[in-house]
């Protein structure tokens, strides 16, 4: 490779998940090869969104205004709140859910080993919004791991001291999954979650 | 070298690499290691990064080489813990005082024991902070570092329980006033060592002192979990 710019390209590229050496190149040269105009408007794109996508004042999501539309937007249910680690999981319950209430974005959950405690989650932000009045259910997405579940106990105490009530997502046996296949420990928490069978 | 069937328990996992973990694990025979663990990200491997959280007993099929060791295989040994509620987040304060407190590959069965035992205590709900204190005891005699609890530093006379005492990391335990900051009773030390729940009182005065020691070898630093373990409410 004798260009110094293509190797900082393929260089570059490769800081995306999933993209090793030989697809960095790939993608370097179908860039110059073939899509030149697209490849200027990627690098506009990546430009804009690196240097103006910062956090929204309210809810932490990536915004680019001071706050994101859903927040500024009132047709949401500003009783229901809902905790997610990551903004990743907020697009996965908007997706798959009809959830009409708000989000609060924690980036990251509790987990000292990584230097991540309650004020780099923003929970101080967090108890002050449910410090306010408005919210009634507090609803805990964060995932069913050690650690998201230590965030979990955390959360409920912050809501319940505001006045608001905790809710935890429901986990256990997946979809289409049969019992014999399913790990311990998800099982073990399926068996303990059980709910009564007279709901409809 | 291969070590087969290690008994472990999974202390903090990072991501490392494409699809890879980096695990800090508590071995029985070889003290702490990092484990890389090889394609347990990602969907297909749910299952295999589900065995790999935190409190569950493990044993560990691994090939130590150099620094980090890989993973060849692991099972899960015996019923998975649940660590509920401020249980859960003390076993986190377990994790990082074990990884901020001790040295990759120094062997320390004594601590393996004493770590599995406290995770069945905080499982079966005992009283948080006495676990923890009992806990970090051991953790420091099982690395060099043993509290003095039964003599006195100053003379070679035995503690008295009546008496008040100031505790010093390098000293020992030093005679004072019963104001004076950082005092603790005879008692309550003698408690500690007899593996007796002291009283309220006693409890304070043993976590302050518990502080004051951790920080001593972390080198003037301070835990995380601290924080964390600050902005909950006991249960109960
Ligand atoms: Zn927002």
């Amino acid at each position: 490779m004798t260009s110094l710019l293509l190797s900082s390209l393929i260089e570059a590229l490769r800081c995306l998940p999933g993209v090793g050496g030989k697809s960095a190149q790939r993608m370097a040269f179908h860039l110059l090869e073939r899509d030149r105009e697209r490849g200027l408007k990627l690098a506009d794109a990546l430009r804009e969104a690196m240097q103006r996508i910062g956090r929204c004042a309210r809810c932490r999501d990536f915004s680019e205004e001071p706050l994101c539309a859903t927040c500024a937007g009132s047709t949401r249910d500003h009783h229901l709140l809902c905790v997610v680690e990551s903004p990743v999981d907020l697009a996965a319950i908007e997706q798959a859910t009809g959830y009409r209430g708000h989000y609060f974005v924690l980036h990251g959950r509790l987990s000292p080993l990584d230097g991540l405690g309650p004020e780099e989650l923003g929970l101080a932000q967090l108890a002050q919004r449910l410090g306010e009045g408005e919210v009634e259910e507090l609803i805990i997405a964060t995932n069913p791991t050690v650690e998201g579940e230590a965030t979990a106990h955390y959360l409920a105490q912050l809501a319940r001291a505001g006045g608001v009530r905790p809710t935890r997502l429901a986990h256990g046996v997946p979809l289409g999954g049969e019992l014999e296949y399913v790990d311990r420990g998800t099982l073990a928490h399926a068996f303990g979650g059980r709910m009564p069978c007279d709901h409809p | 070298m291969r070590l087969d069937q290690q008994p472990a328990y999974v202390l903090h996992a990072r991501p490392y690499r494409e699809t890879s973990l980096l695990l800090e694990c508590l071995t029985r025979d070889h003290g702490r290691l990092g484990v890389v663990a090889r394609g347990v990200r990602g969907e297909r491997a749910r299952l295999r990064r589900a065995q790999l959280e935190p409190f569950q007993a493990l044993a560990l099929d691994l090939l130590l080489r150099g620094e980090l060791a890989t993973l060849a295989g692991a099972e899960v040994v015996g019923m998975p813990l649940r660590l509920a509620g401020e249980h859960g987040l003390a076993g986190l304060y377990l994790n990082e005082l074990v990884v901020r407190l001790t040295a990759r590959q120094d062997a320390q069965p004594v601590l393996f024991d004493a770590y599995a035992r406290t995770l069945a205590r905080l499982a079966a709900s005992e009283p948080v902070a006495w676990t923890l204190r009992r806990f970090e005891r051991d953790l420091l005699e099982a690395i060099g570092y043993g509290l003095q609890l039964r003599q006195e530093a100053d003379g070679d006379g035995l503690l008295q329980a009546q008496a008040h005492y100031r505790y010093d990391v390098e000293q020992g335990a030093l005679r004072c006033t019963a104001g004076a900051p950082h005092a603790v009773r005879g008692a309550d030390l003698l408690a500690l060592a007899d593996d007796r729940m002291p009283d309220r009182t006693g409890m304070a005065a043993l976590r302050q002192l518990m502080r004051e020691v951790i920080r001593y070898h972390l080198g003037g630093g301070e835990l995380r979990a601290w924080r964390v373990l600050a902005g909950v409410q006991p249960q109960r």
